[in-house]
């Protein structure tokens, strides 16, 4: 079924277009997430894998891109801008929101390891379902070649890390995961809620001061304004 | 007095301290997170404040928010009213925007800092602009033009500063408010344009000198001149009064064309690339056209021959040098950081010169109040990595570096404190030799992977400056900190093809030796040896990442492109191998 799924949501030329440059923006930012890690960490071995990680980042960033443009090219001018979709077919990273400051080395490999490990398992689904279009297909298994080795060097540098602790952090990473997913889906419906009581208080109590809102800007002057008097600097108006 | 200045919430936010009338600390939150225009309540730079100064926030005297956060949100609320019910869309992310944390910064603040709520003060988003240039500035009496988006209700403000042995006062005398904006006009072509509204404003800027101003009158449409000399958007034009998505309207649209696609790049080979250079220089040049007019006025007004400069508006390189070049006055100050983290400053200074009444003391003329680079620490990770590290004597590396310079390979440049504001002045800087489009094409390619459009900036002692740029009388004053752009004299032209930007016109820096001796002393060495003390002097930092701090985010950057050598106080790096 997600298979079916995959290939209905990259069948569309302009969506695969999209989600491709949405890709390398989000490819980008895991590349500057790397650097922010190799900043951080005193462990020198870890600082040059994760640079390297980061330019391996920062060139699926150009391939997606690159692919993306030249897709978007040959569209022709009208093409809608539909739906990307993401929910259905995320890109690596693409939905966890990765804070590098305060993390250990250890939690860190373990977040990263998880997601390579799911973004090689989302970009091996979407190489099927692109065979009627080989050069993104072919994007697509660049990337996961390198993928498998970041899903590899992550969980031989946790061994190497945190040896005896190694379960503990990947179930720890999974739970985070978990954790983070359903704060976005509640904030999701919060958002959505919220929304929804400040439109009906909109159309409810707003007119009558919009209509007030409205005669004075009317009655205002165009041109200069004198700068109201100099209030006290302890008063928030 | 121990006054911390904040600016936050909206873009760059900063702190910034002052003590006994003295910046000691100033900094932007994006350079310690490491996040771009960080707007987030800027903790770790208000840590460092403190830090540099061995302060507990219970030693402060007072904390200055460098706007009104109540002010802003009546301004909020009433436009959408106004736009009412147009806005029915922007108003809950508007209001879930403001009420989730902007509103409360006195309680953010106290909670953060546990400070006393009584010692928390607010100043005028524009009053702070105000100050920080012209409490910086080296003049006692000047005219003040402040011009950006928005604060809470002003967009552009004129006004005069005094400053003296007596009491030191900033008088606003007019302002020009929301929505009729120089800055959202500016801005609202910058998203037609396709570029991050409040980021690629520069690019704006470049893309204008590519194009003709074909299109002004169609531009004059959006914005018109009042009686008094102002002037007011026709908001049928535009809508960011009304919308979060969008900040021009259909009407736009049917009269400058389509916008273009953030993911299509501009080949001004095309006709479509060259609509949209022209239409980037229509709003340039009616830009500039306001205002010189209005810093005329104000010169007629006020008779005063300097103009202290402050707010977004004041990046704008190539107005900054037309209103020296028309509006009458001689000399402008415009801060290294004009935007809102100089707020941070600003406000600080406004609340001990103004609000607390202490005398005035003359600020150094200097942008680096930020974090010192530790060149040991640059050594070390070198080492780690194997890299080539060496420790020369200042002559020694000097006399190297202007070497590797004039042999073609590109430096990265890291000086003591960083500067604070959107421009690296020679502290945190790339450096390469300014002779050969190969060179500006080398960098765009290796290093700042960045559009073909945009210039590189030369830097330049201040005395040879005139000999290579054509700088009217105050020129070198507004080049200090790159902020005016003067043509490239015709006869150095080829000789600069990697800093003159298609319009024969470079960003220029004129540096004077006491503000970076070391650059300074660098610039003579490779005179010496080309015949041309003159460098490129661009931004230390990767395409969407903030300028670098500490020596760790030089070293990875500079194992990350193209750079060949890392020089770090008397410490220099030379690229072995890449990262992998």
């Amino acid at each position: 079924m997600m298979q079916s799924l995959h290939r209905f949501v990259w069948r569309d030329a302009a969506r695969r277009a999209r989600k491709l440059l949405d890709f390398a923006e989000t490819e980008a930012d895991g590349g500057r997430d790397l650097v922010r890690a190799a900043e951080l960490t005193k462990d020198p071995v870890l600082r040059r894998l994760y640079a390297v990680h980061a330019a391996d980042e920062e060139r699926h960033a150009a391939l997606f891109r690159g692919r993306g443009t030249e897709l978007m090219r040959a569209l022709p001018v009208s093409s809608p801008a539909k739906s990307r979709l993401n929910w259905l077919t995320p890109g690596e990273r693409g939905l966890d929101d990765l804070r590098v400051d305060g993390k250990s080395d250890a939690s860190l490999l373990a977040f990263l390891h998880l997601s390579e490990k799911t973004a090689a398992r989302h970009f091996g689904a979407y190489v099927d379902a692109l065979r009627d279009d080989p050069s993104t297909a072919a994007v697509f298994r660049e990337i996961l070649h390198d993928e498998t080795f970041h899903m590899n060097y992550t969980l031989a540098q946790l061994n190497r890390v945190a040896p005896r602790q190694r379960g503990m952090y990947l179930w720890r990473a999974r739970l985070g995961r978990l954790w983070k997913a359903y704060l976005r889906i509640m904030a999701a419906i919060a958002g959505v809620i919220g929304s929804v009581l400040l439109i009906v208080q909109y159309f409810v109590l707003i007119p009558p001061f919009a209509f007030l809102a409205k005669r004075a800007e009317r009655r205002e002057p165009d041109g200069w304004k004198p700068p109201p008097p100099e209030r006290p600097l302890n008063s928030q108006y | 007095m121990k006054i911390l200045g904040i600016s936050a919430h909206y873009h760059d936010a900063a702190a910034a301290l002052v003590i006994d009338g003295m910046p000691v600390a100033a900094v932007q939150e994006e350079r310690l997170s490491r996040r771009k225009n960080d707007a987030a309540f800027p903790l770790a730079a208000i840590e460092h404040c403190l830090e540099q100064s061995g302060l507990e926030p219970d030693d402060l005297d007072a904390v200055v928010f460098y706007e009104r956060p109540m002010l802003k949100f009546d301004r909020i609320l009433t436009c959408a009213l106004r736009a009412f019910p147009r806005s029915w869309r922007s108003f809950p992310h508007a209001m879930k925007n403001s009420l989730g944390e902007k509103l409360w910064v006195r309680g953010i603040i106290s909670s953060h800092l546990g400070v006393e709520r009584r010692k928390i003060l607010f100043t005028d988003h524009h009053r702070s602009h105000a100050a920080a240039a012209f409490l910086t500035a080296p003049v006692r009496d000047a005219a003040i033009l402040t011009a950006d988006g928005v604060g809470e209700w002003a967009a552009l403000t004129v006004g005069h500063g005094t400053r003296g042995p007596g009491r030191t006062a900033i008088n606003l005398l007019r302002e020009i408010r929301f929505p009729h904006s120089l800055g959202m006009l500016y801005s609202t072509f910058t998203a037609y344009l396709g570029f991050q509204v409040n980021e690629g404003e520069y690019k704006v800027m470049g893309l204008a000198s590519y194009g003709r101003p074909t299109m002004a009158d169609a531009v004059r449409k959006l914005i018109k001149r009042t009686q008094d000399g102002a002037f007011r958007l026709d908001l049928d034009y535009f809508d960011f009064h009304a919308s979060t998505k969008r900040s021009f309207s259909d009407k736009f649209v049917e009269l400058f064309g389509p916008p273009r696609d953030p993911f299509d790049p501009i080949d001004l080979a095309t006709a479509e690339g060259r609509r949209f250079a022209d239409c980037a220089a229509s709003v340039q040049k009616v830009l500039e056209d306001i205002l010189v007019d209005i810093a005329a006025a104000l010169h007629r007004e006020t008779g005063l021959p300097d103009l202290c400069l402050g707010g977004g508006v004041a990046l704008n390189g190539v107005a900054n040098a037309r209103i020296l070049s028309e509006s009458g006055f001689e000399r402008i100050f415009v801060p290294p950081s004009p935007g809102d983290a100089g707020c941070a400053l600003g406000a600080a200074l406004y609340a001990d010169r103004v609000h607390f009444g202490n005398p005035d003391r003359d600020i150094p003329d200097h942008p680096y109040w930020g974090p010192v680079v530790d060149a040991a620490a640059l050594a070390g990770l070198a080492r780690q990595d194997d890299q080539p590290v060496e420790e020369l004597e200042e002559s020694a590396l000097i006399q190297a570096t202007a070497r590797d310079l004039f042999e073609g390979r590109i430096v990265g440049w890291m000086d003591g404190a960083m500067e604070l504001g959107p421009r690296a002045l020679g502290h945190r800087s790339i450096l390469a030799a300014p002779h050969t489009t190969q060179m500006r094409d080398r960098l765009n390619r290796d290093i700042k992977h960045r559009e073909q459009f945009r210039p590189f900036a030369p830097v330049v002692p201040v005395e040879a400056a005139e000999r290579y740029f054509e700088m009217p009388a105050g020129g070198a004053r507004l080049a200090r900190f790159m902020s005016g752009v003067f043509p490239v004299r015709p006869e150095w032209r080829e000789k600069l093809a990697a800093i003159t930007h298609v319009d024969g016109t470079a960003r220029v820096q004129a540096l004077e030796r006491g503000m970076a001796p070391r650059l300074y002393a660098l610039l003579e060495a490779y005179g010496r040896l080309s015949g041309i003390p003159i460098l490129l002097n661009t931004s230390f930092n990767l395409s969407g990442e903030p300028i670098v701090n500490r020596a760790v985010e030089g070293y990875l950057t500079f194992r990350r492109c193209g750079m060949d050598m890392l020089v770090a106080g008397q410490t220099r790096v030379t690229k072995r191998a890449p990262a992998r």
